[in-house]
C-alpha cells in the first residue's frame, strides 16, 4: 500500500516538477542574462493564469491553445517594463532593481485586481482521465507536463542552433567582449528580459492546467517563493538547472509526503516544506551554484 | 468662611452638573471598525461593511435611534481599511479609539486578525466585538472586552455529522483533512469529537498548510482510507483545490463538506458542476425563517429588520445587486446586539455595556444570540447548505431546511457528464 501511494505520488510529482521547472526558466534566464533578480515572478504566473482564464470563459478557447498567447502577451509586457524601468537599472546596485521588480509585482496585482476583483476564480475543463492504477492522471495534467518539455525543448534549440540565441549566450559569458564582436548588447538584454517574462506567463497557463481553481490577483506569492528555491537548486542562472530542479522539486515535495506520513504523530505536509527550504539551504552550503552548475 | 463655604458647595455643585452633562449627554455613538476592505479577506470585508450599514441604517431610520439618557441618538459608523493585514489592525484600533474617540470597536474578519487586535482593545478597555473570528481560542484568553457573534468554530461540523448519522446509519467512517489553521484546527477538534461521540469511525485525520497549492499527496492518501464521507476545509482557495483535485483523483464519498468555502457563490462559479451536492456550514443563509413570529413562539425578544428588510438595505448600502451572505448577517447582527445592550445598561461605558451584553438573549434575522461568561457566542444555531442545480439549499436543521437533501453526492464522473444534485 505504501509503496503504491509512494509510486502514485511520485508520478504526480514528476508531472508537476516539470511545470514548476518551466515556471522557474524565465527567472533564471532574466538573472543569467541581465543579472536581475524578478522579486514579481509569481505576478506574472498570475498574468498568465488571468489569461487563461480569461480566454476560456469569454473567447471559449482551450488552454493549450492560450499558451502561445499568453507567451505574446508576456513578452509584450516584458519589453514595456524593460525599457520603462529595468534598463536603466542594470547596471545599478542589487537593491534597486530588487525593488523596481518587487513594484512591478504589485503594480500587476493591483491592475490585475482592478479588472478582475480579488475572487478566487477558476474553470472547468472537461477533460478525459488516465487511471494508472497507482494514481489517476487528468489529461490537463498530462498537456500541461508535455507543454513544459516540448517549450524546454525549444528554448534549449533557440539558444544552441540560433544566431540570436547565440549572440545571448556569449552576452552571458562576457558581455564586453560581445560588444567588441558586434552584438547588440542592448537589444540582447530587452530580448532576453521579454523571452523570460513570456516563458513565465506561459507558464501561468500551464500551471492553471494543473490547478485550475484559485486564481486571483494575489495568488503568485508561493509560487515565487517555490521558484527561488527550484532556480537556486538548478543554479540561478542556468535556465535548463532550472527546469531539472523543478523536476526534483516536485518529485521531493510529493514523494516525500508518503514516507513522511509513516512517522507516527506528526503532519507530513508540514514537514515536505520544511525539506524544501532544508534541501535549499544545504545545496547554498555545499555547492551554491546549483546541482547543474559547475563549481 | 462662610463665603469660602459657599464658593465650595457651589464649586462641587457645577462640578458635579459638569461631569453629569458630560457623562450622559451623548448626542451620538460612534462604532470604530478596521474593515478588511482590501488584500485576501476582501470579499468577506465588503460583505461585513454592508451588513454593518444595513443595520446602522435600520436603527437611525427605522428603529429612531439608540436610546439613551432619555433621547434617542443615532449611531455613526467609522470604517478605514485595514487591507487584511495585522500590523494595520493594531494601529487602526489605536486611532479609532484615541484620535475618533469611538464607543465601541468591531473586529475585522478571520481568527487570526481578531485575535491580533484584542489586546489593543482590551489594554483600552474598550469593547471588542468579534463578527469574523470564530476560534474559540480567542475567548480563553482572559480576555475581557471581546463579545463573539459568530459561533465557535468547534460547532461548524457538528450539523453535518447529526444529519449524516440520521439519514445514513451506513455511513460509519469519515475522514478529516483541514487546513493548519487555528480555526480550521479547531473546527477539526469539535469535528472529531462529535464523530466519536456518534459513533463514526475516524479513518483518516490530516492537515496541510496554509497557501497549499497542491493537495494530491493528501488527497492520495485520503483515498486509500476509503471514507465514506469527508469533512475538511480551511479558507475559501484550498476549499476550492480541495475539490478540484478530489474531482482530478476520482474520489468518490457519499458527502462531501467543506468550510468557508463552499457557501460562497464564487466556489460554484469556479467549479460549476463539479461542486454539485457539496455541502458547507453556513451561520446564516438567505432563505433561513428566523422572524417575529418565531422568536415570539419559543419565547425570546426580537430586534432588527426582517429578513428581506436586511437585503434591501444591504443592496442600498453598498449600491449593488447582491444578497449578503452570512459575513453581512453576522456583522449586522452585532449592531443589533450592541444597541439593545446600551439601552439596557443606559450608558456607552464598555464595562456596563458588556454587563449588559451577558445578560442580553435575543433573535434577530440572523437568528439567535446568547453569550457565555467568557464572550463566546452559544445561542446561535448553523445551518448546512447544498449546491443543487447550481442554487445554494439549505438542508439541515430540519426546522430550517428549504430543500431536501441530495443524497449521497453524485460520481464525479456523472458530474463532469453534467449530472445535476437535484432531488
Amino acid at each position: 500500500m505504501v509503496l503504491e501511494q509512494l509510486t502514485g505520488n511520485l508520478l504526480q510529482g514528476l508531472v508537476l516538477g516539470a511545470v514548476y521547472g518551466m515556471a522557474t526558466m524565465g527567472l533564471s534566464l532574466i538573472f543569467g542574462v541581465l543579472k536581475v533578480v524578478n522579486v514579481g515572478h509569481g505576478a506574472f504566473i498570475m498574468v498568465g493564469a488571468f489569461v487563461t482564464l480569461w480566454a476560456f470563459t469569454t473567447l471559449g478557447m482551450p488552454p493549450l491553445v492560450a499558451i502561445p498567447l499568453a507567451f505574446l502577451i508576456g513578452m509584450g509586457l516584458g519589453f514595456v517594463f524593460y525599457y520603462s524601468a529595468i534598463k536603466r537599472l542594470i547596471k545599478a546596485p542589487e537593491l534597486a532593481s530588487l525593488l523596481a521588480t518587487f513594484s512591478i509585482g504589485i503594480l500587476l496585482e493591483e491592475i490585475v485586481k482592478l479588472i478582475f476583483g480579488s475572487e478566487f476564480r477558476g474553470y472547468n475543463w472537461v477533460v478525459p482521465k488516465i487511471d494508472l492504477g497507482v494514481t489517476v492522471l487528468p489529461m490537463s495534467k498530462l498537456y500541461a507536463f508535455i507543454g513544459s518539455i516540448i517549450i524546454a525543448l525549444l528554448l534549449y534549440l533557440w539558444f544552441n542552433k540560433t544566431r540570436a540565441g547565440t549572440a545571448m549566450r556569449s552576452v552571458v559569458e562576457d558581455t564586453e567582449g560581445a560588444r567588441v564582436c558586434g552584438v547588440n548588447v542592448g537589444w540582447v538584454y530587452a530580448n532576453s528580459f521579454a523571452i523570460g517574462i513570456g516563458l513565465t506567463v506561459a507558464s501561468g497557463v500551464l500551471l492553471t492546467m494543473f490547478i485550475p481553481v484559485g486564481i486571483n490577483p494575489y495568488m503568485g506569492g508561493g509560487y515565487t517563493l517555490k521558484a527561488f528555491v527550484i532556480a537556486v537548486l538548478g543554479g540561478l542562472s542556468s535556465p535548463y538547472g532550472a527546469f531539472f530542479g523543478g523536476l526534483v522539486f516536485g518529485l521531493i515535495e510529493n514523494g516525500s509526503y508518503t514516507l513522511f506520513a509513516l512517522i507516527p504523530g506528526v503532519e507530513p505536509f508540514a514537514l515536505t516544506r520544511f525539506l524544501s527550504f532544508v534541501m535549499l539551504l544545504i545545496i547554498l552550503l555545499i555547492r551554491p551554484t546549483g546541482l547543474l552548475k559547475a563549481k | 468662611m462662610k463665603n469660602l463655604y459657599r464658593f465650595a458647595v457651589l464649586f462641587a455643585f457645577l462640578a458635579v452638573l459638569a461631569f453629569t452633562t458630560t457623562s450622559v449627554a451623548v448626542d451620538k455613538i460612534v462604532i470604530g471598525h478596521p474593515a478588511c476592505l482590501s488584500g485576501k479577506y476582501a470579499k468577506a470585508g465588503e460583505q461585513a461593511v454592508g451588513g454593518i450599514k444595513a443595520c446602522v441604517d435600520w436603527v437611525n431610520n427605522v428603529y429612531g435611534g439608540v436610546s439613551i439618557g432619555g433621547k434617542k441618538v443615532p449611531l455613526v459608523y467609522k470604517y478605514y481599511d485595514c487591507e487584511s493585514k495585522k500590523e494595520a489592525v493594531t494601529s487602526l484600533i489605536a486611532r479609532l479609539i484615541n484620535s475618533d474617540k469611538v464607543q465601541v470597536v468591531f473586529a475585522p474578519y478571520s481568527s487570526g486578525l481578531t485575535l491580533r487586535g484584542a489586546p489593543v482593545a482590551e489594554s483600552r478597555k474598550m469593547l471588542y466585538m468579534d463578527h469574523g473570528g470564530a476560534n474559540n481560542k480567542i475567548f480563553q484568553q482572559g480576555f475581557k472586552y471581546v463579545v463573539q457573534t459568530i459561533g465557535p468554530a468547534t460547532r461548524y461540523h457538528e450539523g453535518t455529522l447529526n444529519m449524516i448519522h440520521k439519514v445514513d446509519p451506513s455511513a460509519k467512517k469519515v475522514a478529516l483533512a483541514y487546513e493548519d489553521s487555528e480555526f480550521a484546527k479547531m473546527v477539526m477538534v469539535g469535528a472529531e469529537k462529535r464523530a466519536k461521540e456518534l459513533g463514526f469511525d475516524v479513518v483518516f485525520k490530516r492537515t496541510y498548510p496554509k497557501g497549499v497549492t497542491d493537495l494530491t499527496p493528501l488527497l492520495s492518501a485520503m483515498k486509500a482510507a476509503r471514507p465514506d464521507f469527508v469533512l475538511g476545509g480551511g479558507h475559501f482557495e484550498d476549499g476550492q483545490l480541495f475539490n478540484r483535485q478530489m474531482a482530478d483523483l476520482d474520489i468518490n464519498v457519499k458527502a462531501l463538506s467543506l468550510i468557508a468555502a463552499a457557501t460562497l457563490p464564487a466556489f460554484y462559479k469556479a467549479l460549476t458542476t463539479m461542486a454539485e451536492g457539496v455541502m458547507g456550514p453556513s451561520h446564516w443563509e438567505y432563505g433561513v425563517k428566523y422572524c417575529k413570529a418565531e422568536a415570539k413562539r419559543i419565547g425570546m425578544i426580537w430586534v432588527g429588520p426582517s429578513q428581506d428588510e436586511f437585503v434591501r438595505l444591504f443592496k442600498k448600502a453598498l449600491g449593488k445587486d447582491i444578497i449578503p451572505d452570512y459575513h453581512a448577517a453576522e456583522a449586522g447582527a452585532q449592531v443589533l446586539a450592541y444597541v439593545l445592550a446600551v439601552e439596557k445598561s443606559n450608558s456607552t461605558n464598555s464595562d456596563k455595556v458588556r454587563k449588559a451584553l451577558g445578560e442580553l438573549k435575543f433573535m434577530s434575522f440572523y437568528g439567535g444570540w446568547d453569550i457565555d461568561e467568557t464572550g463566546l457566542q452559544i445561542g446561535h444555531s448553523m445551518v448546512d447548505v447544498q449546491w443543487q442545480g447550481g442554487k445554494r439549499v439549505i438542508v439541515w436543521p430540519e426546522e430550517a431546511q428549504t430543500g431536501k437533501l441530495y443524497y449521497p453526492m453524485p460520481t464525479f464522473k456523472e458530474k463532469a457528464k453534467g449530472k445535476l444534485a437535484i432531488p
